[in-house]
């Protein structure tokens, strides 16, 4: 398994803990009573920063236990073969473009529903979701194009 | 128009160039070692530069190495 797929493994395995993390407080919201802008806002704060730190957390362990085990298998340290080639690159742009196609759904399907007279916090909270969903289906996205080939 | 797709013959080259892995031909030209298996299992299309590349280690012209055949012809 090369370090790339890891590194997008790993990265879809935060993304689901924050989806499980965002829908879990937004259902116990509903559940006491509705929608308030205060713990609305401070949900997308806490989503927003928890996926930038996951994501630069995920990588820079995936690089210190991807080097550990090499060294330890190799018995050297291969610093060199962490690179990312020109299959890589177009795999992530092809996965970067699923995400921005899917966050574009999202925002047509947010604005939607304040059009059909839903109140604003319930299309803010849907844009955080398509947010979240768009992350997770560039990461499958990525990882069916390692699988199946570009 | 007809289907076809580029097909190669890395690991013929590879076997008689001293039976180099694939590992060492990756470093080589530059690309992991998972890139030259998606290439020689005809998974992945190399730009030209790195088919360049490649052919230049072998130290033969391009089209001895990469061929664009219809997927009923053989390699």
């Amino acid at each position: 398994m090369s370090s790339q797929l890891i590194n997008i493994t790993v990265a879809l395995v935060s993304h689901l803990l924050v989806l499980v993390y965002y829908l879990v407080n937004l259902y116990q919201m509903y559940q006491e009573g509705g929608l308030v802008s205060s713990k609305v806002f401070t949900l997308w704060a806490i989503v927003i920063v928890a996926i930038i730190f996951l994501n630069i957390v995920g990588n820079i362990l995936t690089y210190i236990v991807l080097s550990i085990v090499r060294a330890i298998k190799t018995g050297k340290a291969d610093e060199e073969r962490f690179i990312v080639d020109e299959r890589d690159k177009l795999i992530e742009l092809k996965g970067v473009r699923v995400s921005y196609i899917s966050f574009s759904i999202g925002v047509l399907i947010s604005m939607l529903t304040f059009v059909m007279g839903q109140p604003p916090l319930v299309m803010f909270s849907l844009l955080i979701l398509s947010g979240i969903l768009a992350e997770i289906t560039g990461d499958i996205a990525q990882l069916h194009l390692y699988r199946r080939g570009v | 128009m007809e289907k076809r797709q580029v097909r190669n013959n890395i690991r013929k080259f590879r076997f008689f160039h001293n039976e180099m892995t694939q590992e060492q031909l990756a470093e080589k030209v530059g690309v992991t070692r998972q890139t030259i298996i998606a290439i020689e299992s005809a998974k992945y299309a190399p730009s030209l530069e790195l088919a360049f590349r490649i052919a230049l280690v072998f130290g033969v012209p391009l089209e001895e190495v990469f061929s664009y055949t219809s997927e009923d012809e053989p390699a």
